[in-house]
């Protein structure tokens, strides 16, 4: 007892953390501002907008260090710690600062069977860093994450909360990160159902960036 | 030739949740296509309890997971009180791994979901439905807005719909990644913007939902098939599929198949019509294991789905649950225990926090597999192991804790030799 009482195995939050932004900076423009209002009138009362808002100042700063929680929290009159709890209990907040580009590859159990793992591993040796980091040019961050809801197409992977990647294989992968480095955004692919294909003889809808099948996929080495 | 099984003839069933239609998505192609015509009869034809009656003699069960009956729980709405709003929840948080069915439905026809939130609006006399999508889904989100600032201009949502005197608000709300905001309690929680702790139930969310107004939550396949038995008929609806379970029903099937993907079909197919639809197991291997409806309903082995057919009694019956009817295949070179491991992992990570056996639970239970996984284990944490089930079910807020240990309890007693073979020996050959 006396070990832990020396040794406390939680690591309290630094009481004054240095600030990652400036005063300046740490402003919702007036359209956000009109944005959040709007918001705002979707719930009857304030808290309802608190979601919407952080996922707005994501957008704006990266990240939400304490002082953009407390920005949020004064935009919408709510208590610091309501805003600091909702902002960590949801892992898609990010609380630390992540790579440019962050890589959510999902290795829940349809996307384990069908080579998840292996995705994961060629990622971590193609952008040279491990899972849950940031590569050392702060460029790219690697994470595992649960079921995305594609297991049709597993294996599958999310690119910065935004566009879905399916059916991956190293190849698919290569192609991806070119394009990414050379500064386009991936397309929305929509993915036909089997018995459209039947139907129809293809995807259902003709506005959609990219169009692909549910494929068998590769046949997996890695299950962890 | 026609096969009959609880299906019926289901080599010649017509879609009718995702119909054979281009473009469905957009709103003026729903319309040529019979679009919000229900919609209008309910508004200016129909009462709203006979509207919630027609639910009820649909037999319409829930598609979100517990297969609860629709019309029932809509009926549990209290009398309309003046100056007391009331809410529905649409649930297509979707997170139960395994299941992909609702993003599908979103993709290619989101106004039968909107549809359907209205005309459940007009059967309990709503103000407002929430639309909780989780956050992973950021795409559809912009598209479901996008068709739903069209369905607000042809003034078929908000004030005064189709003309009428009736008002109801479509708003969509952006979750952030947590399985648990597929509770009940817990979406109605974080629709209020605090952290998602499911809540204890009672008082029930009809009695005391979001902003302490009576609430009716639903997923969005559940709300999808609203329209459809308002504008056929119950009797219809109720032809369709097993009689207990009736209607469409989306599986949506994945691994070690030819041809993974959503499927539409009446309930009540057998399993293996199903597997031979998706084009049996890949590679010409044998199956193992199927787990039926996601991550948290029991898994079956390869053995024991001769003759089921996915609906609540018969997967009862053979042990396991219909759930999502996210059907996942697994071939015969699959490993059990890395399976179980990379289960509990997912519910370790993802319980809430709030209840002691269920936080600690699943954070041993992960322990425990991890062990016997690399090899380290001793037989009798099997046995511990379930124990720890006995001492997480039941226990706790929400369905969380009992939806972690019922994989770890069945997945132990089916493919007992698999763990075992994986554990040190229980006795230890003494040196002679
Ligand atoms: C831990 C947990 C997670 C759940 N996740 C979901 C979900 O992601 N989507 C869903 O529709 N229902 C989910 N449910 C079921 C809901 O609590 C609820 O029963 C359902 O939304 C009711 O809708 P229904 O009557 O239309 O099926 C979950 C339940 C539990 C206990
Ligand atoms: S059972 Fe688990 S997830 Fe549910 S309320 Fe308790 S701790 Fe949270
Ligand atoms: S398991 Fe990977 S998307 Fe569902």
């Amino acid at each position: 007892m006396a070990e832990f009482i020396r040794n406390p195995v939680v690591e309290l939050p630094d009481p004054n953390p240095e600030a990652h932004f400036s005063e300046e900076d740490l402003v919702f423009t007036e359209d956000e501002k009109s944005r959040i209002t709007d918001w705002v009138n979707q719930y009857p009362t304030s808290d309802g907008a608190v979601m919407w808002t952080l996922w707005l100042a994501q957008e704006k700063f990266g990240f939400l260090p304490p002082e953009v929680l407390q920005l949020v929290a004064t935009e919408l009159s709510l208590p610091y710690a309501q805003v600091y709890g909702v902002a960590t209990f949801y892992t898609q907040y990010y609380k630390e600062k992540k790579g440019q580009i962050v890589f959510d590859v999902c290795t829940c159990f349809s996307c384990q069977f069908c080579g998840g793992y292996d995705i994961l591993a060629y990622l971590e040796e193609k952008l040279d860093v491990k899972r849950g980091h940031t590569s050392a040019c702060g460029r790219y961050t690697l994470q595992e994450v649960e079921c995305l809801g594609a297991c049709g197409s597993a294996p599958m992977m999310q690119v910065d909360n935004g566009p879905y990647m399916h059916n991956l294989t190293p190849e698919k992968i290569d192609t991806v990160l070119a394009s990414l480095e050379a500064g386009q955004s991936l397309p929305f692919v929509s993915i036909t159902l089997p018995q459209d294909e039947d139907e129809m003889g293809g995807n259902r809808r003709t506005d959609a960036d990219a169009e692909e099948r549910y494929l068998t996929p590769p046949r997996p080495r890695q299950t962890q | 030739m026609a096969v009959m099984t609880k299906a019926g003839d289901w080599k010649s069933y017509q879609r009718v949740l995702l119909p054979p239609v281009k473009n469905l998505h957009q709103l003026h192609v729903y319309r040529e296509h019979g679009g919000y015509e229900t919609l209008k009869k309910v508004l200016t034809e129909m009462e709203p309890q006979d509207v919630t009656a027609e639910m009820k003699r649909s037999s319409l069960r829930g598609r979100g997971g517990a297969g609860f009956p629709t019309g029932l729980k809509w009926s549990f709405m209290p009398p309309v009180k003046p100056d007391v709003p009331r809410y529905l929840c649409c649930n297509a948080d979707e997170s139960e791994p395994g299941t992909f069915k609702d993003r599908q439905l979103r993709e290619y026809n989101p106004h039968v979901l909107f549809e359907g939130s209205l005309v459940a609006g007009d059967g309990m006399s709503l103000k407002a439905c929430y639309l909780y999508v989780r956050g992973e889904y950021a795409d559809w989100i912009t598209h479901m807005q996008k068709e739903l600032a069209n369905a607000y201009d042809s003034k078929l949502v908000g004030k005064n719909m189709l003309g009428t005197k009736h008002n109801m608000d479509i708003i969509i709300h952006k979750g952030a990644g947590a399985y648990i905001c597929g509770e009940e309690t817990s979406l109605m929680e974080s629709l209020e913007g605090k952290r998602a702790y499911p809540r204890i139930k009672p008082p029930f969310p009809a009695q005391s939902g979001i902003w302490k107004c009576p609430t009716t939550i639903n997923n969005v396949e559940t709300l999808a098939c609203a329209p459809l038995i308002l504008g056929r008929g119950a009797d219809w609806f109720a032809s369709i599929g097993a009689e207990k379970n009736p209607g469409p029903l989306l599986y949506g099937i994945s691994g070690h198949v030819n041809r993974p993907g959503v499927y539409e079909y009446p309930t009540g197919m057998l399993i293996t019509d199903l597997l031979e639809i998706a084009g049996g197991m890949r590679g010409g291997k044998k199956l193992k294991a199927l787990i039926p409806g996601g991550a948290s309903v029991p898994v079956l082995r390869a053995d024991m789905i001769e003759g089921v057919t996915m609906d609540i009694e018969s997967l009862r019956e053979a042990g396991s649950m219909l759930g999502t009817a996210g059907m996942l295949f697994l071939d015969e070179d699959t490993d059990m225990v890395a399976f179980l491991r990379r289960v509990a992992h997912f519910y370790h990570h993802e319980s809430c926090g709030q209840c002691t056996p269920c936080r600690e639970g699943t954070g041993w239970m992960e322990n425990l597999i991890t062990r016997i996984d690399d090899g380290e284990g001793n037989l009798r944490d099997l046995d511990l192991l379930l124990d720890l089930c006995d001492q997480m079910e039941g226990r706790t807020v929400c369905a969380l804790a009992d939806a972690a240990a019922w994989p770890v309890r069945n997945t132990i007693k089916r493919f007992r030799e698999d763990f075992e073979r994986r554990c040190r020996p229980a006795v230890w050959a003494v040196n002679a």
